[in-house]
């Protein structure tokens, strides 16, 4: 009952002063709007992240050279030694992967009638599209066919779609790329933003990119699927076996390679997401530390203005209690009108100003919720004390 | 017997000098009556009036008010006492300003905890016996010194206290709308109210039945009016 009539009190005394008022809450919302921008801002990351490790699966390494290293000094920088040999005797040998996905990716300049882009041109088998879910939202895949007879064919990643033909299908179209002309066959889908555009690529057979476009005999990585994410150390030790043999490597020489999962790979990037997102909210919690010394600033300057209505309050027989109460009050409501305000700033500046939506998560409109009723009778405690505890007979005759 | 004081003294602490401002009053007010407290500045009639209505309590000697003893109640108890069994009246009205004369007046009621419709109600009651109906939704500083002092009047009487304090309500207003303010304080008197009026105009001290002068905090003189 008193706290409803603390909150109504609150209000009215909050509106006699708008200006002070308002810019005491802007500290506030300004804190709790960057803390929820930077959650949004991670979800978004954490988002994409997920997409891609589902579309990779967790039963995929990803083979690179590396450069070989003896009793770790680096013996040479040697990033040709991966060849398709290699690959193709993992596939059969091993009984714990069951597909495997060379690669060869290298620049390439693409021109299509006046417009041309530079890009990535990736090189590859048949079996990525089903090993790595990119399927085509128009036309097809290569096929084995065409990889054998080294095929000038192509499938356009979205960003390069858009920046040769616009809105227009390409398929059946002829690009140039370095210089050779390619059939479009097939157009992917977009894959949206990470920490390297995935749609900036143009996917060819392999034996066209390393036999016609770059002529070269080695592979940029192979991607080795497992039978499940389980043999990850069987798998591990066919491929060291394999290669190593093949490469020729003494027992005191190191891995000319390197194996990765890629979905541990990802994981890790987005832990390091996460610990800066965290060192960002921890930021803007200063300043909402900030905003709450401003909320007790102003309260302390109000208890001093109305020292006279204290002392009136407390002659017709306010208790120290309901004084307390009544500047708590005061103080959380400031918070958390703060915080509203930053929410509603929050999600506006989200709305209009960016690609992202309306996606404040909802159990952070809690947390902030809360955070600003705890910084408000955090802030508001001191001052209320100091309320509760004047001297009746001083206040009432206050100048 | 509404008040009854007995030996009380009051002796503030300024670092280290004792300062008296009350020396063994002994004073017994009853119900019903409508006494004038008179005295220079200084002569303690202030800290009288503050032990009357339990903000304060004395520093030696026994103050009941009813039957309760004052000087052994906390302050939570004093805060229950001045909320149900004492009107205040100041002299520079101490209103809310920003509030409605509604507000202000039913603000004794807020902290006993009463319902807000009934609270409302006694408001109106009290209100239209200071002749402010018209008023109620004014904010108090929209109105005229007497009519501010009439609001004032009002929250003193809105819990029917059984004592009226009130200190120099003439102070700040002009001759004619004191005149005003003291036909109120006698018709409340003619109504059954006690009441304790701190003042140091002759004319006004005339109106009431028995005046208690002080000096240097001791009673000079206490004459009844028969």
């Amino acid at each position: 009952m008193i706290i409803l009539e603390n909150i109504l009190m609150a209000l009215q005394s909050l509106k006699t002063n708008p200006l002070r008022s308002v810019l005491t809450l802007t500290g506030i919302a300004v804190g709790i709007g960057a803390v929820l921008y930077v959650v949004i801002l991670g979800n978004i990351t954490r988002q994409s992240i997920n997409e891609r490790l589902e579309s990779l699966g967790s039963n995929v390494l990803l083979i690179r050279p590396s450069y070989s290293h003896m009793r770790g000094v680096r013996t040479a920088t040697n990033v040709i030694n991966l060849k398709w040999d290699d690959a193709k005797e993992i596939e059969t040998t091993s009984d714990v992967i069951i597909a495997i996905i060379p690669r060869y990716t290298g620049q390439g300049a693409a021109e299509f009638k006046d417009q041309n882009w530079s890009t990535r041109i990736t090189g590859t088998t048949p079996e990525y599209e089903t090993v790595n879910n990119v399927h085509p939202i128009e036309g097809r895949f290569f096929s084995e066919d065409e990889l054998n007879r080294r095929a000038r064919v192509c499938l356009l990643g979205a960003t390069v779609h858009e920046k040769l033909f616009g809105n227009r299908s390409p398929i059946g179209e002829t690009i140039i790329i370095n210089s050779k002309r390619f059939t479009v066959i097939g157009l992917l889908g977009a894959k949206g933003e990470s920490w390297h555009n995935p749609d900036d690529v143009i996917f060819i057979p392999l034996t066209t990119a390393q036999e016609r476009l770059y002529g070269v005999d080695y592979l940029s990585s192979i991607l080795a699927q497992m039978r499940s994410a389980d043999d990850y150390d069987e798998s591990l030790f066919d491929i060291e076996t394999i290669l190593r043999r093949n490469h020729r490597l003494r027992p005191d020489e190191d891995n000319d390679f390197r194996v990765r999962r890629q979905d541990l790979f990802l994981s890790a990037v987005q832990e390091t997401n996460q610990e800066i997102a965290n060192f960002i909210i921890i930021i803007a919690l200063v300043s909402l530390i900030v905003g709450g010394i401003g909320i007790a600033n102003v309260m302390l300057v109000t208890v001093t203005e109305r020292t006279r209505e204290i002392g009136l309050r407390r002659a017709v027989g306010a208790k120290k209690f309901h004084i307390l109460t009544q500047f708590l009050v005061e103080a959380v409501i400031l918070g958390i009108i703060g915080g509203i305000l930053g929410t509603v700033g929050c999600m506006g500046f989200n709305y209009f100003f960016t690609d992202n939506g309306l996606s404040i998560p909802l159990n952070w409109v809690g947390y902030s919720f809360i955070i600003c009723s705890g910084i408000g009778s955090i802030a508001g405690l001191y001052p209320a004390i100091q309320a509760a505890n004047k001297n009746v007979i001083d206040a009432l005759r206050y100048e | 017997m509404l008040i009854e004081m007995n030996d009380v003294s009051k002796t503030y602490v300024l670092g280290d000098v004792k300062v008296p401002a009350l020396r063994a009053i002994n004073l017994k007010i009853e119900d019903n009556e409508y006494v004038a407290i008179m005295g220079p500045s200084g002569s303690g009639k202030s800290t009288l009036m503050n032990i009357m209505g339990c903000l304060d309590t004395p520093t030696t000697g026994t103050y009941y008010l009813g039957r309760k003893d004052i000087g052994s109640l906390n302050d939570n108890q004093l805060s229950d006492i001045r909320n149900t069994r004492i009107g205040f009246v100041f002299q520079t009205f101490n209103l809310l300003p920003r509030s409605t004369t509604l507000h202000n007046v039913e603000l004794p009621l807020i902290y006993s905890g009463m319902p807000s419709f009934k609270r409302k109600q006694l408001a109106m009651d009290v209100l239209e016996r200071v002749g402010l109906s018209d008023r109620i939704m004014h904010k108090s500083n929209e109105l005229s010194g007497g009519e501010r002092q009439r609001v004032a009047i009002a929250r003193a009487l809105v819990n029917k206290p059984s004592l009226i304090l009130a200190d120099e309500p003439t102070g700040n207003l002009d001759s004619k709308t004191g005149e005003e303010i003291i036909e109120i304080m006698q018709r409340l008197y003619e109504q059954g109210n006690t009441i304790i009026l701190i003042t140091h105009e002759e004319y006004i001290a005339k109106h009431t039945n028995r005046i208690i002068r002080l000096r240097d905090g001791v009673i000079e003189s206490d004459e009844k009016k028969i």
